[in-house]
């Protein structure tokens, strides 16, 4: 029998799933196996809010359909959970205690929720919009509640308080400076902000910091602030942006500071093992440091490099997409590839 | 055991069920010297054994649930004599190893503030134990007053030697006093653990160092022994240019100053320079004396700091930001004083022998952060010159020294390490100096296996989430650097979070000779613990390997518990229709050979 190469993929976004088609498309006969901890085929994360509010029907979220890797003949296994990597093997071991051998492996695992270390102790009252199950277990929940509290403040929480009042529901926002990560709002963005974001709630509170959240048998919460603001609501979301979701590699051998570290054609330290999309902390040659990016495009392009770099390419991978974002006003830098402070 | 209506009814059917089974069992206990004994609880408790003092945690954590806070001091204390100092200070290896933290299981136990529980809530009455033996008319000399001198001196002197500790500063306690921040160990405290230790009749000599004060040729006539643990005090240097420009403190001097009650010019913008605990310690100091943007700045990544996750979250919660893979060029000053750091950016790089990631910096990315301070604390080596040039050739096995009759303990020995790591050298030092100055061994470890007839918890307890410390209001903690950040537990939280522990000292068993192979056990078991086994090879040092599974009937030797995965939760002890799982009490404990 030939051998065929396995080509593992850890994650179901942009970079995984371009990452696959790429590498089905410049190789007919390898085997492809997409891994994803969640239970749903690739969708449009971006779109949850307007899916919780209805506006967006599932079919219209999801961006590819079960059939559609079949017809890739690509493998995809959904609900399973990496646990470890032994790169010695070139083995991954699954939480169902399952072993699956590859050729060459592509980490795109994504981010998870950023907890800020002064919400740890508060963590178990916190709800966050970072998944579909996330989304499916609170939708129910959103349309009967009436009060919320959002902690925190990035793009996707900016635009879950919209969808709130769209809807009807009274919000309450407490804006970190630190809450688009890595990046500092400094006080002249967080007016803008604030001022932009009174057009939607009166309730915006800023340089302030939670003292304590408390859960009442009712199911509703007390929230209350060091500056003695007390609210009581029925659900408390945080929107502290993503970390890169990398547990499973930690003490695998693989370097890590806050993503995989890769150097510019996305591969590790480890010569089979590659990483790309906001799960990868990449070196830049020019500015000579590693950053991770953010956004759906660079995902979606690192996600064909990294695919083309396993394949014996040596692409070199560039920024892609926007340079800010427009937070309410305050434009923030989202380019990680190039110094672009000096720019008028 | 019914105290305050502190019991559920759970919990009240739990224990009349254990009442019922130790009536009916007959205690046996066994002390154990058998090599397989000993790597079984190496292997089963893992807690115990990635302590370096080898303390009994599951014994500690289970007096806890069962409110004796005296007895699970004592039982801290028998092994590592400053539970109240090291439940608020200590590295915690046994978090890493906790059997509670691998995947799936959740958290692990918090074995250190429980420590600090047992010292906290113990009666203002307790009485400390000691086993003191009658004197022996031989006198030791211990330089140095660290947590290794002290350890050694105690130990010492309960063996019924006169110990004279000589301490080169006017307070006794080494790094405890000097080195570590107030707001994580109040000194009131440690003076308190360190006079129960001197209450043996230790004397203790402050403002005299040996080697300055007097040789360690003059000592040596008028004793016995001398343990040198003068720990390590000599800073590592940048060794790079603008070192010496005003602002630039090396890390354990600043930490000296600070500690002494000063407060050295930090200025707004804090660079701080290295990876370990003095570094965080300097920073979150640096952050109570007026610094307003301190940065931590490490070769290396965050996943290689040598701190624990709660030092990393204490820093990040107090506004410290880390800098990663970025080392120091230059310092820079107008002439006198720093104005900032060049830096240049680093990648990691692999060594070979032995396997070791390495920092490599990167040529011409150099840049430059502005600085009105630099500390820099990259670590401290011994200064055996400083005692005595001739004591060369320390041996970290036997303790022994250049010298005859001369041992050296802790970090004098090993290295910069930690604070049980300095007591359990302190301790084994101690061992060695009495078996010379008596001619005998008096003490050794034996493995007391008691048998126990059930789980002690009910499964429910596996589900609790881990109780978090106490934490004082951020504005108080940052507005004098005295105040203690942590306040402890609650009686309730303790208790609450005791109830987390595995209990891993528990050894489950099933006798090969009833078992009937039903498998019942295995179809319960909530991990892959019990397991069918066609052999268990014996390693070469005579405990037992790891089982080798096997799935063919006609090959299986027996139904076994792997130790090192089961949690204890006692389903297969429920589901046994033959009764042939047995557990037993197995713990570590020194008694007189």
């Amino acid at each position: 029998m030939p051998f065929n190469d396995h080509y593992v993929i850890i994650g179901n976004g942009p970079a995984g799933n371009h990452a696959a088609a790429t590498l089905r498309e410049k190789d007919k006969d390898a085997k492809i196996t997409i891994i994803s901890d969640e239970c749903v085929p690739f969708y449009y994360k971006p779109k949850l809010t307007e899916f919780i509010s209805g506006t967006l029907k599932k079919e219209k979220l999801m961006v590819n359909t079960l059939e559609s890797y079949e017809e890739k003949d690509i493998r995809i296994r959904l609900g399973q959970t990496v646990e470890k990597i032994d790169p010695d093997t070139k083995s991954i071991f699954l939480k169902h205690m399952e072993k699956m051998d590859y050729t060459k492996l592509i980490i795109a695992s994504g981010g998870r929720q950023r907890v800020l270390p002064s919400m740890t102790s508060f963590e178990e009252h916190l709800k966050f919009v970072t998944s579909y199950s996330d989304v499916m277990e609170y939708k129910e929940q959103i349309k009967k509640a009436k009060d919320f509290f959002i902690i925190g403040g990035d793009l996707v929480g900016f635009r879950f308080l919209r969808m709130l009042r769209t809807i009807g529901k009274n919000v309450s926002i407490m804006i970190y400076p630190n809450a688009f990560w890595p990046y500092n709002l400094t006080d002249e963005m967080l007016d803008k902000i604030t001022k932009r974001l009174s057009k939607y709630t009166p309730d915006v509170i800023v340089k302030d910091d939670i003292s304590s959240i408390e859960s009442h048998k009712n199911g509703t919460y007390q929230v209350a602030t060091s500056k003695g603001l007390e609210k009581k609501v029925d659900m408390v979301f945080s929107f502290n942006g993503l970390m890169p979701n990398i547990d499973f590699a930690k003490g695998t051998g693989i370097d890590i500071d806050h993503g995989i570290l890769v150097d510019e054609y996305l591969k590790s330290n480890i010569d089979s093992i590659y990483a790309c999309g906001s799960c990868a902390q990449i070196y830049n040659p020019t500015i000579k440091n590693y950053t991770v990016s953010i956004g759906w495009p660079n995902a979606v392009t690192q996600g064909k490099v990294a695919a083309l770099n396993v394949l014996g390419d040596q692409k070199i991978i560039k920024s892609v997409g926007r340079k800010y974002f427009d937070m309410e006003g305050a434009m923030i830098k989202t380019t990680w590839w190039e110094d672009i402070d000096d720019e008028s | 055991m019914k105290k305050n209506g502190l019991y559920s009814k759970e919990e009240k059917l739990f224990q009349d069920k254990n009442k019922m089974y130790s009536t009916q069992s007959v205690k046996q206990i066994v002390y154990s010297t058998d090599v397989r004994d000993f790597g079984q609880v190496a292997k089963s408790i893992p807690c115990q054994e990635a302590c370096p003092a080898k303390t009994n945690i599951p014994g500690y954590i289970r007096c806890v649930y069962e409110k004796r806070y005296g007895r699970a001091y004592e039982v801290n204390r028998s092994a590592n004599i400053l539970p109240g100092v090291l439940g608020r200070i200590c590295s915690r290896p046994c978090e890493s190893a906790c059997r509670h933290g691998e995947p799936d299981n959740g958290q692990s136990v918090g074995i250190c503030h429980l420590k600090r529980s047992c010292a906290d809530l113990k009666p203002s009455s307790h009485r400390i134990i000691e086993g003191l033996y009658a004197p022996t008319d031989k006198t030791v000399a211990v330089i140095g007053s660290g947590p290794a001198g002290l350890a050694a001196a105690h130990d010492l002197a309960s063996l019924g030697h006169k110990v004279v500790i000589y301490e080169s500063t006017d307070k006794p306690g080494g790094m405890l006093m000097w080195g570590i921040p107030e707001f994580r160990l109040p000194r009131d405290l440690l003076m308190i653990e360190i006079q129960n230790i001197l209450r043996l009749g230790i004397e203790l000599k402050t403002n005299t160092a040996i080697g300055r004060d007097i040789t360690l040729d003059q000592l040596k006539k008028e004793v016995d022994a001398v343990v040198v643990a003068t720990g390590c005090v000599s800073p590592r240097m940048l060794g790079v240019d603008g070192e010496g420009l005003e602002n630039v403190h090396n890390g354990l001097e600043f930490m000296m100053a600070v500690n002494a009650g000063q407060t050295p010019y930090v200025g707004d913008k804090v660079v701080v320079i290295g990876a370990g605990f003095t570094a965080v310690d300097c920073a979150r100091s640096a952050i109570r004396i007026g610094g307003k943007d301190v940065s931590l700045n490490i070769r290396k990544t965050i996943e290689y700091m040598r701190i624990d996750d709660t030092e990393k979250h204490e820093a990040q919660f107090e506004g410290i930001h880390t800098h990663s893979l970025v080392q120091p060029s230059k310092i820079i000053g107008d002439g006198k004083k720093v104005t900032g750091v060049e830096f240049q950016r680093t990648r990691l790089e692999e060594i070979d022998t032995p396997p070791f990631r390495m920092s490599v910096p990167i040529e011409n990315s150099e840049f430059m952060v502005p600085a009105d301070s630099v500390i820099a604390a990259l670590g401290q080596s011994s200064n055996i010159a400083a005692v005595s040039k001739k004591l060369g050739n320390l041996k970290k096995e036997g303790h022994k020294t250049g010298i005859k009759n001369v041992f050296a303990a802790g970090d004098f020995v090993t290295g910069s390490s930690d604070v049980i790591s300095a007591i359990a050298g302190g301790r084994k030092c101690a061992r060695h100096i009495d078996e010379l100055l008596v001619g005998e061994k008096r003490k050794q470890i034996v493995v007391r296996c008691e048998n126990h007839a059930t789980t002690d918890r009910p499964r429910s307890y596996d589900f609790i989430n881990k109780v978090e410390m106490n934490t004082i209001a951020m504005k108080k903690r940052l507005s004098k650097s005295t105040h203690e950040v942590e306040t402890g537990y609650k009686e309730k939280q303790a208790r609450e979070e005791s109830k987390r522990c595995y209990l891993c000292n528990l050894k489950y068993e099933i006798d090969p000779l009833t078992c009937i192979y039903c498998s019942a056990c295995i179809d319960v078991a909530p991990k892959d613990c019990i397991k069918m086994i066609k052999n268990v090879p014996v390693n070469s040092d005579g405990t037992y390997g790891e089982y080798e599974e096997t799935g063919q009937w006609n090959q299986v030797l027996s139904i076994a518990i792997d130790p090192a995965n089961c949690i204890r939760c006692g389903q297969c002890l429920s589901v046994c229709p033959m009764d042939c799982i047995s557990v037993t009490k197995t713990e570590l404990i020194e008694i007189d050979s």
